[in-house]
């Protein structure tokens, strides 16, 4: 039986009249996209299922190929190089596992109550508390921005284009997906540059990897070359932040909200971060196999940035191999590069209460496309200056990421457990048992980092070297 | 002639019934101008926030001076 076509509640506490109510763009597109969901959703049976598949995966599968960005599979690549198979295999995992449990609370958020994550927390909890959330945000994803064009730089650098040009072409096809003014063209277009990100799968095949030594690694959590020192708990940080930061929050539940989903869309929303943790997992386990030929073969990676492991890797993988990993860098810079800056659009939007919708024309939504141009426009002006020191944002950015989630975590937290917006939706006790465990583990990750800094001493009695 | 007015489109009545059909109540753009309610944070919930508060800013002034090493 299809859904019933039920009009406008009117008789809703707060519900202005079917005849009053204002219908806009924004309402328009989306709509209709409801419309085939609901179509789909009265097909039974495997095709009926597998179309509303495909009509509700959008945001899952963005938001967990998009943070596999540059900062993180050069962090997946010095990983690999420094440690080579080992313990970090299983924990990158782990750390998708913690993303899983994060994000579904978002896809609950979202459809619950239809209003984007920066929003909530300005309603909710005041201002005051807002605007940290914003700042904490507004610097990570400008930051983030920052390193995503330096992949994009040194990626394309490694085929010999110049710097100019390929910020100028990112530049190009980040704006050309949002002249689409459409926020299913938009999500199908960067969904389909987002698969490109299992470039890194193939690249891991031409790498021969030992399969007994895999295995031997995700069974024992083992070998660690090294122990742990600061430099492990840096790439621990590093991996962490990889897989779990701020802007997954705001940009999967503003996006969940722009696409439409609603409470009845959950468990599709569920399988569609599950299977975007699913492909993430595979494309950075996969870098990292790539990158422990390097270890194996005795070569000092410690300071290598993204082109120079494509080019370190050429003799050993060739040079279509090296191609394909410089190419794979080149997208994880340009999928962050379109989810980060709608991020921020998003957030700014509902913060300051005006249209935020990719579904807005260009007049309708001038702030929001403003912010978006800006933030990826200044990013990229930054990359092309002479002589500025980014190889630290680039190596920083992750470690940063992972500080500031905690407490964005207890504001989800607050928000995903609050019964008066999220009526029977609210967070099972197993669900918050996890969340607990991720801030609690990511609260102390960033606590050991700091004691190795300030008493190294100390950090060593307590077992590190 | 307010801004949501002059974004607001003319649709036909089958048409006009058909968005207003499939969108839940709070999906509709205009709809979504009244604020939720605000909560007063409790005495435990301030403490925690407060003190991951103090952690982040902390935590980064270890970041900053480990760069700066770093660089030197």
């Amino acid at each position: 039986m299809p859904e019933a076509l039920t009009p406008l509640d009117s008789t809703r506490p707060g519900a202005s009249p079917a005849a009053e109510v204002v219908i806009t763009h924004e309402d328009v597109d989306r709509g209709h996209d409801r419309v085939r969901v609901r179509a789909a959703r009265a097909q039974k049976g495997i095709f009926g299922n597998a179309r509303l598949l495909w009509l509700l995966l959008g945001p899952g599968v963005l938001v967990m190929l998009g943070e596999n960005d540059g900062p993180s599979m050069l962090s997946y690549a010095a990983t690999g190089a420094q440690f080579g198979i080992g313990f970090f295999l299983p924990f990158v995992v782990l750390t998708f596992a913690m993303a899983i449990v994060v994000q579904e609370m978002t896809v609950r958020l979202g459809s619950a109550t239809h209003r984007g994550h920066a929003e909530l927390i300005f309603d909710r909890f005041g201002p005051f508390w807002g605007w940290f959330s914003l700042v904490d945000l507004g610097i990570g994803n400008f930051l983030t921005l920052i390193t995503e064009f330096i992949a994009i730089r040194a990626g394309l650098g490694f085929f010999g284009v110049p710097p100019w040009i390929a910020i100028l072409c990112a530049l190009a096809l980040l704006y050309s997906a949002l002249l689409t003014h459409r926020y299913w063209t938009w999500e199908r277009i960067t969904l389909t540059i987002a698969v490109g990100n299992l470039v890194f799968v193939p690249v891991a095949l031409l790498a021969h990897p030992d399969w007994h030594s895999v295995g031997h690694a995700f069974a024992t959590w083992k070998p660690l070359p090294g122990g742990l020192t600061q430099n492990t708990l840096i790439l621990m940080l590093a991996d962490i932040g990889a897989t779990v930061t701020p802007w997954m929050l705001f940009f999967q539940q503003s996006a969940t909200v722009d696409k439409g989903l609603t409470r009845k869309d959950i468990r599709f929303g569920r399988i569609d971060t599950v299977l975007g943790a699913f492909l993430a997992t595979a494309a950075a386990v996969a870098t990292i196999l790539v990158t422990s030929l390097l270890f194996t073969h005795h070569m000092n990676a410690a300071n290598f940035q993204a082109a120079e492991f494509a080019q370190a890797l050429r003799p050993l993988i060739g040079r279509v191999g090296a191609s394909l990993f410089a190419l794979g860098i080149v997208e994880a810079g340009m999928v962050a590069c379109v989810t980060i800056s709608t991020s921020s659009a998003y957030a700014f939007g509902e913060v300051a209460r005006r249209p935020h919708s990719l579904n807005l024309p260009i007049g309708e939504g001038r702030s929001f496309y403003s912010v978006l141009f800006l933030c990826a426009a200044v990013a990229a002006a930054i990359v092309l200056i002479p002589g500025l020191p980014l190889v630290y944002v680039v190596l920083l950015v992750n470690v940063i990421a992972v500080l500031a989630m905690p407490p964005a975590l207890v504001f989800l937290y607050l928000l995903v457990n609050d019964r008066e917006i999220m009526g029977d939706l609210v967070s099972p006790g197993w669900a918050n048992a996890f969340a607990l465990i991720v801030v609690v583990s990511l609260t102390g990750a960033g606590v050991l980092f700091g004691l190795s800094v300030i008493a190294p001493h100390l950090f060593a009695l307590l077992g590190g070297k | 002639m307010t801004a949501k007015e002059r974004q607001e489109i003319v649709l036909a009545p089958a048409e006009r019934d058909l968005i207003l059909g499939s969108l839940e109540h709070d999906q509709l753009a205009g709809l979504k101008k009244h604020n939720i309610p605000r909560r007063k944070l409790k005495g435990p919930e301030l403490v925690v926030l407060w003190s991951l508060r103090i952690y982040l800013l902390f935590m980064l002034a270890v970041v900053l001076y480990q760069v700066l090493h770093g660089a030197n």
